[in-house]
């Protein structure tokens, strides 16, 4: 690409025949369309996406006059497209795959799940209920991935995102909180959130996530913290 | 208005007018902030087999023709850039209106789509497919209506022969709009 500098920081006229590549810019916007119609993968990539990117880059160098621009803002803005490919590439790991080594994302596994199996239901027999993931449920380890966050991996109401919370998340080895519970009231809690007995609309039922028998199995967990237990 | 220039303004220390560097500056944090709308939502769509049901609804004749209207829009901003370049700012105000008009025609067309998916009861909740949808899409209209608002306050300087180095700063800023929405018509519309 020929570079051409002028002193003034003023552009002349730039040698640019702006019909040709508005033309041209049709074209490729028609190739677009057509090329996803055959259904092939890699036609539909190169089309779609790599078309894209000439499209773009026409309309930079040739309407935006980048090529004529000082070397400076060519680094600046690379510069802010590098940092978004970095920032890609450090989350992408943890937003591409659903589980690794030692975790597991476990709404967005059941979110797939409950699609797939109601793109599958119009096409064919309409399958059962989908079920809760049931998958990696243990009370310990899903306490502290599901709750720990707020009411602390020791139940002692301490955990990291509950510590500005006001009402502070309940401490359940607090002589005082079982006081005024029983079992059937944090079974209802679990399920229908705090706020449907008058609580912190902070913690939100998860009758959702978690089948009854789960979610007696949490309770369960989080007696254990009591006191004497 | 009878404000003093103030001497910025008149400075070029790298070399570049200083508005066309501030537009570029201001187009810098733009790549990063459509950048993560979009890099987030390729990422999610890769790891979501199951939006291509969504994605299905979406409509690509539409999005092909506002593609059709911004690259359109963008060949009109670039021939108001010409015509400022040599002095004429009638001209060049003449070809701003008619990319007001295209961006008229984007939001006329975007309105009509959105409408008639709301009403199908595809809403920004409906689940996250749509809320990105509706979230970029947002975004870039947003952009669109500056733009246009923006350009006309350029168009109507340009056409008392002022301020005429204004029409290629509003025009890159309009190109940039474009080349967004050259990324989010595959990504929305294509893939499917």
């Amino acid at each position: 690409m020929a570079e051409h500098h002028d002193e003034h920081g003023q552009h002349d006229a730039h040698d640019v025949n702006y019909k040709k590549i508005y033309f041209t810019l049709l074209g490729l916007l028609v190739v677009s369309v057509v090329g996803p119609f055959f259904g092939i993968l890699w036609v539909t990539l190169v089309t779609a996406f790599g078309i894209a990117v000439v499209k773009a880059t026409l309309v930079i160098q040739n309407f935006m006059h980048l090529r004529w621009e000082k070397r400076i803002m060519k680094w600046v803005l690379t510069t802010s497209v590098v940092l978004m490919a970095l920032f890609m590439a450090g989350v992408s790991a943890d937003v591409l795959n659903h589980e690794g080594n030692n975790w597991e994302n476990i709404a967005a596994q059941a979110a797939v799940e409950r699609g797939l199996a109601a793109m599958a239901g119009e096409v064919v027999v309409v399958e059962e209920e989908v079920e809760p993931v049931e998958a990696g449920f243990n009370p310990p380890s899903t306490f502290n991935l599901v709750c720990g966050s707020c009411h602390g991996a020791a139940g002692d109401g301490t955990g990291a995102a509950g510590l500005a919370l006001n009402p502070r998340p309940a401490n359940f080895t607090d002589p005082a909180f079982w006081a005024t519970r029983d079992m059937a009231r944090i079974v209802n809690v679990i399920t229908n959130g705090a706020a449907s007995v008058g609580g912190s609309p902070l913690m939100v039922g998860w009758s959702a996530s978690f089948t009854p028998e789960q979610i007696q199995e949490l309770a369960d967990y989080v007696a254990t913290f009591r006191p004497g237990a | 208005m009878a404000f003093a220039k103030p001497q910025a303004t008149l400075r070029s220390a790298t070399g570049i007018p200083t508005g066309r560097l501030a537009v570029w500056w201001l187009l810098a944090s733009e790549v990063v902030i459509f950048g993560g709308v979009l890099g987030s939502y390729l990422m999610h769509r890769l790891g979501h087999p199951e939006w291509a049901e969504a994605a299905s609804h979406t409509n690509t004749w539409i999005g092909a023709f506002n593609t059709l209207v911004l690259l359109t829009s963008s060949f009109t901003a670039v021939l108001a850039h010409q015509a400022a370049e040599k002095g004429d700012g009638k001209k060049a105000a003449g070809f701003l209106v008619l990319t007001m008009g295209g961006a008229l025609t984007f939001l006329c067309v975007k309105s009509y789509e959105w409408t008639v998916e709301i009403l199908e009861g595809f809403t920004i909740q409906s689940n996250t497919f749509w809320s990105f949808y509706y979230t970029a899409a947002g975004l870039h209209a947003l952009h669109v209506i500056a733009g246009a608002i923006i350009m006309g306050i350029v168009a109507a300087d340009a056409y008392r022969g002022r301020e005429l180095q204004r029409v290629e700063l509003i025009g890159i800023y309009w190109h940039f709009v474009d080349v967004v929405w050259i990324f989010l018509f595959p990504l929305l519309y294509i893939a499917k």
